[in-house]
């Protein structure tokens, strides 16, 4: 017999929640360009733009997207792109760009395998290129994690608001996991919470001050004083903005560290092992810039060790690493090449790893 | 030696591109390619951009080429063919090298008409020694059947679908062949399967021009176009006969149509068996038919006088 599913929850695809997250968050401005699996995402919006008086632009290149996204965004407009792994390399020169120009606008990543074309399934192996910057220069975006469609909801509109809260370009990592799977979830109500003017916007400048938005600085020390702006800005992100979630810390003697949808298969593992008596928890960053760095400082002893599990090669143990900073042991496992963890084997794993306090 | 091209003997000639690909039943693009390696009498080095093409001839260690083949990122066939090219007749000059060797791109009409069409443009006027295949579905089909700048009017795709809003794509298809043409190379032509004889005498003919060579053939696709699986040689067919897809060459700049149809049918006899220009049969988007007929004439009428005009 099925379940009966409440009034209030949805079934859809996780790009289809992130899509419709993002009209409702406001979005009124989408262009994208075919690549799986996020093709859902450019369906979605040609069929529900026109209905909510956005726009929807099928580009002829990812370039072309994201650059109209740069545009959008300067007129003032909630302005989104999506496309996965080899696309989002493409879009990084204009994200540079945005960071500079302090553009706000959301991009999505539907992860999947790589380098190169890779392969279709779900991957972590962009987390470098998402939370280092990607682009050239020095610049970060605030990037956010979905582990569930739940997430894939609330966080999308979120990114909306902190787009335009900082003026800073936001990056979706999601994958190709919870991008295709269905679950029921959630459609919170969207409310907009109150955010700085946008007066740097361009909409003509008859009866006003002519506006000015680049990300040329010729004028001698002019780059570096806009630079040392953009790390202030940066600093004021990681005092406010740090987002995690845990599971079963308090008293972990090993600490599962895992970020999307990594840390929900772990989840399931490390919730098994609970059962069996065994003092293992999880710890998910839901923010991978900025990273929760002392948090898990904070969570780091003599007596706590950490294995932080990635769909890639190990990306973000670099980060856990520095975050502990010696004080505990970190381990890595890893499953690289757009292949997908199954909970047993991760069971498997983290029971190896555990040693009794 | 060349073969001649008569089935008789082009039967007995090795498969270059060969069974075990995975591209769909029905689908016109490993005829097309089929055709263009049988036609070819040299040793031949082809790249594939990202595409239907590439991705269901070569999974895992397994390929369907019989040739050296480099698959690219879907931008970029035209540009690492250039690579491929350029160093072969380095090593050429240098003595290292005296094979007579060909090189052909292969691309879809989304990794040519949109994102690719900054390499092919500037592989073909850098003067690369090379074919440039396009084979036109007329959407992005790989990734779902999104619209590309080569999907008709009137079709119905994922992300231009017909409904309310919009009666399927409100634009007109580039006309790709003719912008290869104005990159003044010295041969462009436009072919399809269903005249087999005349693809591969343009294949051929290309081959033995030096310098940078398109080739625009007409591929159906019944996943997209939503016609049935045994219909892409009767479908290209009927594409030839209403002037939908003419078959023509524009040679050292003189335009010569290859076929005339007999009788020119009315376009409607190209979109009727397919499913994604069905909302055009509703009364409501007849003007739409009108004006695919109108677009098909003019283009026929621009390439007659085109042709007069030697």
């Amino acid at each position: 017999m099925a379940k009966k599913v409440q009034k209030n929850l949805s079934l859809m695809k996780g790009n289809e929640a992130l899509a419709e997250a993002a009209v409702q968050a406001g979005c009124r401005f989408y262009a994208g360009y075919p690549i799986t699996p996020q093709n859902e995402i450019p369906e979605f919006m040609s069929r529900r733009m026109p209905e909510v008086g956005g726009v929807f632009i099928q580009a002829e290149s990812e370039l072309a997207a994201i650059n109209m996204v740069y545009g959008a965004a300067a007129a003032g407009v909630r302005a989104m792109t999506s496309s996965s792994s080899p696309g989002i390399s493409l879009k990084q020169e204009a994200i540079s760009f945005m960071a500079a120009a302090e553009l706000p606008a959301v991009i999505v990543n539907i992860q999947r395998g790589g380098p190169g074309l890779g392969n279709i399934t779900g991957s972590q192996g962009d987390y470098f290129q998402a939370v280092k910057g990607g682009g050239h220069g020095d610049y970060y975006c605030i990037v956010y994690s979905p582990f569930n469609l739940q997430e894939m909801w609330d966080l999308t509109m979120c990114s909306f608001d902190k787009a335009d809260e900082y003026r800073i370009p936001v990056i979706i990592l999601g994958d190709g996991v919870v991008g295709q799977m269905m679950e029921p979830f959630d459609q919170k109500k969207y409310i907009r919470p109150k955010l700085p003017p946008k007066d740097w916007v361009l909409d003509g400048c008859k009866g006003r001050k002519p506006r000015v938005i680049r990300s040329l600085h010729m004028v001698p020390g002019g780059l570096e004083e806009h630079n040392l702006k953009l790390i202030k800005k940066y600093d004021n992100i990681k005092k406010k903005e740090v987002l995690f979630d845990e599971y079963f810390t308090e008293d972990a003697s090993l600490i599962v560290i895992g970020f999307g949808i990594a840390a929900r298969i772990a989840l399931s593992a490390v919730k098994k092992l609970r059962d069996e008596g065994k003092r293992i928890g999880l710890f998910r960053p839901v923010t991978l810039f900025p990273f929760p760095s002392q948090q898990i400082r904070k969570r780091a002893h003599k007596n706590t060790r950490f294995l932080v599990v990635e769909m890639n090669a190990g990306q973000m143990v670099e980060d856990v690493r520095l975050s502990v900073n010696g004080a505990s042991e970190v381990l890595f496992f890893g499953k690289p090449g757009g292949a997908v963890f199954n909970p047993d084997e991760l069971y498997q794993k983290i029971k190896g790893t555990y040693r009794k306090p | 030696m060349a073969t001649g091209l008569k089935l008789k003997e082009l039967s007995k000639k090795e498969d270059l591109f060969t069974h075990g690909h995975r591209m769909c039943s029905g689908c016109g693009a490993p005829i097309v390619v089929k055709m263009i390696l049988l036609a070819t009498d040299y040793p031949v080095v082809a790249s594939n951009a990202t595409g239907c093409l590439e991705v269901s001839s070569c999974i895992a260690e397994y390929t369907a080429w019989k040739i050296p083949w480099i698959h690219t990122a879907f931008e970029n066939a035209a540009a690492t063919i250039s690579g491929v090219e350029t160093m072969y007749r380095s090593l050429k000059k240098r003595g290292k090298m005296d094979k007579d060797i060909k090189f052909i791109s292969f691309g879809g009409d989304g990794g040519t008409y949109d994102i690719g069409l900054q390499s092919l443009s500037g592989a073909m006027e850098r003067g690369h020694d090379m074919i440039y295949v396009c084979y036109d579905n007329g959407a992005y089909m790989n990734t779902g059947i999104q619209r590309s700048s080569a999907t008709p009017l009137g079709a119905d795709t994922t992300t231009c679908p017909a409904g309310i809003a919009i009666p399927g794509k409100i634009r007109p298809r580039k006309n790709l062949t003719k912008i290869m043409a104005a990159h003044n190379i010295p041969y462009v032509a436009q072919a399809s399967p269903s005249n087999w004889m005349d693809l591969m005498k343009k294949v051929r003919k290309a081959h033995e021009i030096t310098g940078p060579k398109f080739i625009n053939i007409l591929s159906p696709c019944n996943r997209g176009w939503r016609s049935k699986t045994n219909d892409a040689i009767s479908l290209s067919k009927i594409g030839v006969n209403t002037c939908y897809w003419p078959l023509y060459e524009i040679e050292n700049g003189v335009t010569k149509i290859t076929f005339k149809p007999k009788e020119k049918k009315p376009v409607v006899d190209f979109l009727k068996p397919q499913g994604r220009f069905k909302h055009l049969f509703a009364p409501e988007n007849e003007w739409l038919l009108t004006k695919m007929q109108e677009e098909v004439d003019t283009e026929w009428e621009k390439l007659l006088k085109e042709e007069q005009c030697v």
